[in-house]
């Protein structure tokens, strides 16, 4: 313990600069970040130029831990052999509790105050979010402190490390880039991100661990490139790799009639198959409307991911890879929908004179409503059960809003619903005249895990007014004081596949 | 009696280069053992191997009775190391810097830290990183001889110093001889020969030699022989005469196993018409210098190294 105290006063009088840098931009962020916040942006209106440099203030804290971090680990630096400490009664364990006691005291306890400060000024108490605030603690752990503490074992100097981080972000864009051109826009199943974080604090703690017992670099680089290398591979690069993850996250029912939704193909006058230009001049986006039926009431179905196959008797088989759907709900009142996908053009001239089979598979997510909130949308802040602190936006009348804060995570998921009026509001008008319901989802599905976050109040604003188009003129519409607000909260009920067959398709002509 | 240091076939291989090889070397306790060899023989990476700053790739080495490869923490209480180009608190004051290491070891001397101090004239207050190199390496003979260890360890320690400095510091090494073993290394001869007590020579990774000094110098003869007509070199001379040499009637080279009357009698069995016979000490320069120059001379084979220790040893 004293030689732990004494590498570590010898650290703080040796750091303070950084360790002023640090604790300044941490308290800056306390400070002055909750002016970004849109009710306090709308009211004070500081200046547009003050207004980025406080949204930089959030990535500046973990900027000025990478120094703090670079310059503490390589006091002592671990590669090399020439270093002062290897020949003196240092020993590793005491040394590498120094270094995390630094951390402790002038990385973790700042944010951590910092982060309390914020939700203070969000209006929440931090006590009330205490093991929220200490996992979120673990996760800034797992994503930067300790990748830049494992970085820094394996680097020997502050510009070699800089080097590294900016090699693995190259890398990063390079993966991200390669695997686009694979796949534009690859879907991804829901994932566990206590597995990658257990995962993430393995490794790098491993390596942190092999570098300060036993100083074997190529060991501990080998334990941090190796394993995220292998599975960027595997799951990239490898086709079909995927695969089987998407079926054992969306099996498939033993019957359709046990899927969560019943799904047919449904044009009618209104709705009709679209084929338009997608994004990537050599592809088509193709949109099929649906029929929904089979829903219980209270139920609800997120399609997560389409897949297509085609089948046809002259020309060629082709099976989409998986693509994400956005944007898309399917309520119980909902009679009518649609899904759309991307295929090759080369694939499209070859079919489109052609009558062929295709099947949609569709991966699903039920969720099932658990309580709601009714509110008048009210003047004045109000609280939501479950869910935070919410206010009314009304700064460009007719359009309105909500703005919400949510303390340490995500809110669960739940749709927000209002009644629109086709008219202004006015004081004498308590009825709406002709009214539109109006529905949109926020929050997430899996709000038990606490997403990595700086900053640990989480903002979130949908605007309530629906200005429509038509072929002359936008047509808002309003919502009123007094108008009710419906905060319904879902929880998972499971995921599933869910496929249908459309015989002698015709694939619409390109718009 | 325990050796201070003990190695068994120590070998240190970095990809296919071979910086040591099968390196059988014991240091006695109280000894001043100079290590020397020509840059790049593979002295600092033996300093290494011992200080378990590197690992062996074969064989083993004990320091202060303890494996090397478990050489850690504590252990480096009995143990002063410096070496020409080891990092130090460049940031610190030298002051601060003592300071720093003196809680380290329980035995730290503040009297003897003192001394030092004032014997090596340094500056407390000034930065280690606005210190000359002279001046560096006195600080960090003052942060390894404070507390008395039982092996100084020295890698080139005089190696760039003005000879003002370096007597210092052999001066102040000297004071603590006594109470210490000290293994040092160097490339230069004269620096190390009038303290040492033992010396070992390493060329290409490999020990020559390794003997008391005053061993050495009893064993090394430059033998002039002047015979009474000039005739060529004997073949199949002696593997111990090293660079035999003849100029008109006379014949000089270098003994490496001189035994005085066994040796005056061999000579003239080898040369039966000698008219005089004489035999001079060497300096320990003369001698690494004849034992170099006859390595350099010897037919490169794969057996050179044995043949190189045969001669030498």
């Amino acid at each position: 313990m004293k030689q732990t105290l004494h590498i570590f006063a010898k650290d703080v009088r040796r750091f303070w600069p950084e360790i002023l840098i640090s604790l300044t931009i941490t308290a800056a962020f306390a400070w002055l970040y909750p002016n970004q916040w849109l009710p306090m942006r709308l009211s004070a209106s500081p200046p547009r130029m003050t207004n980025q440099l406080i949204s930089l203030l959030p990535l500046l804290v973990p900027v000025s831990w990478w120094l703090l971090i670079s310059r503490l680990i390589h006091a002592e630096r671990l590669v090399g052999n020439t270093q002062f400490w290897l020949t003196r009664p240092y020993e590793w364990k005491k040394l590498l509790a120094a270094k995390l006691l630094f951390l402790v005291l002038f990385l973790y306890l700042p944010i951590f105050i910092a982060q309390c400060l914020l939700l203070v000024a969000a209006g929440f108490h931090p006590l009330s979010y205490l093991p929220g605030l200490l996992y979120n603690l673990l996760i800034i752990t797992g994503i930067i402190v300790l990748p830049l503490v494992a970085l820094a074992t394996v680097t020997s100097s502050f510009a070699r490390m800089t080097l590294t981080v900016l090699g693995i972000l190259c890398g990063i864009a390079g993966i991200l880039i390669l695997s686009s051109y694979v796949n534009m826009e690859p879907f991804t199943v829901p994932y566990e991100p206590s597995y990658s974080l257990a995962l993430v604090l393995s490794l790098c703690g491993a390596a942190v661990l092999v570098q300060y017992a036993f100083r074997k670099v190529w060991l501990a680089r080998l334990l941090l490139i190796a394993p995220p290398v292998l599975f960027i591979c595997i799951s990239e690069f490898i086709p079909g790799s995927s695969l089987s993850l998407i079926d054992r996250t969306y099996p498939c029912p033993a019957s359709t009639a046990g899927a969560p939704i019943q799904l047919s193909y449904g044009p009618d006058a209104l709705h009709q198959p679209k084929a338009y230009q997608a994004r990537r001049a050599n592809e088509v986006g193709i949109d099929i409307p649906l029929k929904l039926s089979g829903m219980g009431e209270g139920f609800a179905v997120v399609p997560d991911g389409v897949q297509i196959s085609i089948e046809s008797p002259s020309g060629p088989r082709w099976i989409s890879p998986w693509e994400p759907v956005y944007m898309t709900d399917y309520l119980p009142e909902d009679k009518d929908s649609n899904v759309n996908f991307t295929m090759p053009r080369a694939i499209y001239d070859e079919l489109k004179s052609t009558p062929f089979s295709v099947r949609l598979t569709i991966a699903l997510t039920q969720v099932q409503a658990v309580n709601s909130t009714r509110i008048s949308f009210p003047a004045h802040e109000f609280s939501v059960p479950d869910f935070g602190i919410c206010a009314p936006l009304q700064w460009m009348p007719p359009l309105a809003g909500i703005i919400c804060h949510s303390p340490v995570r995500q809110p669960p998921l739940a749709s927000v619903s209002v009644l629109w009026s086709n008219t202004p509001c006015s004081a004498s008008q308590t009825e709406p005249g002709t009214v539109v319901q109006g529905v949109g989802w926020i929050g997430k599905l899996d709000p038990d895990a606490v997403p990595f976050g700086i900053v640990p109040v989480w903002e979130f604003g949908f605007i309530l007014t629906n200005e429509f188009q038509d072929e002359h003129r936008e047509h808002p519409r309003y919502l009123c004081p007094g108008s009710p607000v419906i905060f319904t909260r879902y929880k998972l009920v499971r995921r599933a596949q869910t496929s249908l067959a459309i015989q002698d398709f015709h694939l619409p002509a390109l718009q | 009696m325990n050796p201070t240091i003990h190695t068994e076939s120590l070998g240190k291989q970095f990809g296919r280069t071979v910086a040591v090889d099968g390196l059988d070397l014991t240091v006695p306790e109280g000894a001043i053992y100079a290590l020397v060899g020509p840059n790049g023989a593979g002295k600092t990476t033996i300093i290494k191997l011992l200080m378990n700053i590197f690992s062996p790739s074969a064989g083993h080495a004990e320091v202060l009775g303890i494996d090397s490869r478990r050489l850690a923490g504590k252990d480096f209480r009995r143990i002063g190391y410096v070496s020409e180009n080891l990092e130090m608190l460049e940031g610190m004051t030298v002051g601060a810097m003592l300071d720093y290491f003196r809680p380290f070891y329980p035995a730290w001397d503040r009297a003897l830290e003192e001394q030092l101090i004032r014997q090596f004239d340094l500056p407390l207050k000034r930065k280690l990183k606005h210190l000359s190199r002279g001046m560096k390496m006195k600080a960090a003979f003052v942060s390894s001889l404070a507390y008395r260890p039982s092996l100084i360890i020295l890698d080139e320690p005089f190696t760039g110093l003005d000879p003002l400095v370096r007597d210092e510091l052999i001066e102040g090494l000297i004071e603590r001889a006594p109470e210490t073993t000290i293994f040092l290394s160097s490339h230069d001869l004269a620096e190390i020969e009038s303290f040492s007590s033992h010396v070992g020579y390493l060329e290409q990774g490999r020990l020559l030699f390794s003997e008391e000094m005053s061993v050495l110098s009893d064993r090394f003869r430059e033998v002039t022989v002047t015979l009474s007509s000039p005739s060529p070199l004997p073949v199949n001379l002696p593997a111990s005469w090293l660079q035999p040499q003849t100029v008109d009637c006379v014949v000089r080279f270098v003994h490496s196993r001189y035994k005085d009357q066994a040796t005056a009698r061999e000579v003239t069995a080898i040369f039966p018409s000698a008219r005089d016979v004489s035999f001079d000490p060497m300096t320990l320069r003369s001698i690494f210098l004849a034992i170099a120059k006859s390595n350099r001379g010897a037919a490169p084979s794969t057996s050179h190294q044995t043949t190189a220790q045969e001669r030498v040893a």
